[in-house]
């Protein structure tokens, strides 16, 4: 049983499964529903056929299998051609915008010329096989190559030097746009040498539109997630509200000559002088909101904030300008992980808000009720025990990145999903740059050193 | 958008199909449901337990000759549950899986 918004989603997918399954559809929500209203869906009608929902169930179990049903067989679906129909630049942007090819906006059309160009950014063969994705978590993934990821590299505007980087997203097989009905955001982060070859930004505005390898990187996440991961919106992609975190998941690079602290992927396992990215999930974001580690230390507001978010799997990851970092060090806090620690002591809520939160009930309370600890014992706390939801140290991110106008910060909900080597992309002759490689407007105001606090 | 006779030649941006999944056959449906067992199993999304137990209660109103057991399926929605689905194969006849979204 599965409700009526999920119908249509639910009969493609097991078609698409080679299977017949008979579904009955009570009326969306039943999350949130009383018991009363629960009762009313179970003796009421399946909104999507009109008859009685439990008379539907009857017929499901004891009504006589069908042919098919009996011989279930999942019909291939044609291999897709490289090449689409020659038509003019009008007539393809419209084409890729009314498929749902894009993310709105106008594309570079990919064509065969300057996806031949995009793929001098690397050594790989073009026909080499990259991974599977989907958006969804158990529909058919769809498998794509060096030369899809180029595709949707030119798409996004980027240039053979971010290829790489494109490439690193995608061997990580994960999209950007989960099909969760919940809008799920997504960040990538990157650390090592890759960052300043490619002109990344990691300082003044690094989350705002002013960076051509931040915008042309984070915007070909979405496209490969479209394209490759088979976003289809309603189809899909459920997610109610949607998420404008998806158009450039937050793409930017760590400050790593700025910070004081270790890198990320340098904590992650990687040498300080390997290219990495890394991916994180979750839904919100907090500023400081003029917070400057000031009236009260940026650890004690951190703890104030993280109070808002339901501490699913102990996931936070905090974005810190390199001025916040140093703050922190001068009360103590001499690594990254002993913020950490610290937040995962000190974030507490009453037992009650704990499991109260939904999105606790669906993946917490299971293992509660499987004598996994710390949940089992939390789940037996009177409501007003305090509890410590982001336990887990180890899943408490740090990321220093911020051009030092101001020490403030971000505190999201990010959970940490993987990282991954942009070298292995790389081309055998270096980073393939135009002869005039393409560069926004930087901010230097701190280049000379004559601002910040003292390191 | 500029007005331009040129035509171009694209590429498909678009994964192939990949179609990794076995298909898989129903199990064979029974005559009644009277004196059987069904299993209502919650699969983890949010209110599907208490769904399931007003199934449970016109189960007992409506068809009390049914004997229904209700479970919650071990772990959140996309783990799977091999132990639950050897017992309900032992001891169950039928089951429902609620609610999905």
């Amino acid at each position: 049983m599965v409700t009526a918004r999920f119908a249509e989603y639910v009969e493609r997918d097991s078609r698409n499964h080679g299977m017949n399954l008979r579904f009955s559809f009570p009326p969306f929500p039943v999350v949130g529903m009383s018991q009363a209203v629960l009762r009313k869906y179970v003796e009421g009608n399946d909104p999507v056929t009109g008859k009685p929902l439990m008379q539907e169930v009857m017929d499901a179990l004891t009504k006589p299998l069908t042919e098919q049903e009996k011989n279930a067989v999942r019909a291939p679906k044609p291999a897709r051609q490289r090449m689409l129909t020659q038509d003019t630049e009008e007539n393809l942007q419209r084409l890729f915008l009314e498929n749902g090819w894009t993310d709105g906006l106008p594309i570079v059309l990919p064509t065969e010329e300057r996806v031949a160009e995009m793929l001098t950014g690397t050594s790989h063969d073009p026909d080499e096989a990259v991974g599977l994705m989907t958006i969804t978590t158990l529909q058919e993934k769809m498998a794509y190559t060096v030369e899809k990821v180029a595709i949707n590299a030119v798409m996004a505007g980027a240039r053979p030097e971010h290829l790489p980087v494109i490439l690193a997203i995608a061997s990580t097989q994960e999209p950007s746009m989960p099909s969760s009905t919940t809008s799920f955001a997504r960040m990538v982060i990157v650390n090592g040498p890759i960052r300043d070859e490619i002109g990344m930004n990691a300082g003044v505005g690094a989350l705002s539109p002013f960076n051509f390898a931040n915008s042309a990187i984070g915007r070909a996440w979405t496209m490969m997630s479209i394209n490759l991961a088979d976003a289809k919106l309603g189809d899909t992609f459920m997610g109610s509200q949607g998420n404008n975190l998806n158009y450039n998941n937050m793409c930017c690079a760590e400050n790593e000559e700025k910070s004081i602290w270790e890198p990320f992927h340098v904590q992650k396992g990687f040498k300080a002088d390997e290219s990495v990215v890394s991916l994180f999930r979750g839904w919100s974001v907090i500023n400081s909101m003029g917070a400057a580690n000031c009236r009260r230390p940026a650890n004690e507001e951190t703890a104030i904030m993280l109070g808002a978010f339901a501490g699913l799997r102990s996931a936070a990851t905090l974005i810190m300008d390199p001025l916040v970092a140093k703050g922190l060090k001068d009360q103590g806090f001499g690594t990254k992980q002993d913020v950490a620690r610290w937040l995962s002591e000190h974030v507490k809520m009453p037992a009650g808000q704990y499991w109260g939160a939904d999105i606790i009930y669906s993946f917490i309370a299971p293992l509660a009720r499987q004598g996994i600890e710390p949940y089992a014992s939390w789940s037996k706390l009177p409501d007003d025990e305090l509890v410590t939801p982001f336990h887990d140290p180890s899943q408490i991110n740090i990321v220093i990145v911020g051009g030092e106008t101001n020490p403030l910060w971000l505190t999201t909900d990010f959970l940490y999903t993987q990282s991954a080597s942009v070298d292995k992309w790389r081309p055998k002759g270096g980073i393939r740059r135009d002869a005039r490689p393409m560069r926004m407007p930087a901010d230097d105001g701190c280049s000379d050193g004559t601002c910040g606090l003292p390191s | 958008m500029l007005q331009t006779e040129q035509v171009y030649k694209v590429l498909d941006p678009r994964g192939q199909s990949t179609g990794v999944f076995e298909p898989a056959s129903m199990a064979p449906r029974l005559d009644a449901l009277d004196g059987k067992t069904v299993y209502l199993v919650d699969v983890g999304f949010g209110g599907g337990y208490e769904f399931l137990e007003e199934m449970t209660g016109w189960f007992s109103r409506n068809m009390p000759a049914v004997r229904t057991i209700l479970r919650r399926k071990k772990g959140n929605m996309f783990l799977d549950d091999p132990n639950l689905w050897a017992e309900i194969k032992e001891k169950g006849h039928a089951v429902i899986f609620a609610v999905g979204g």
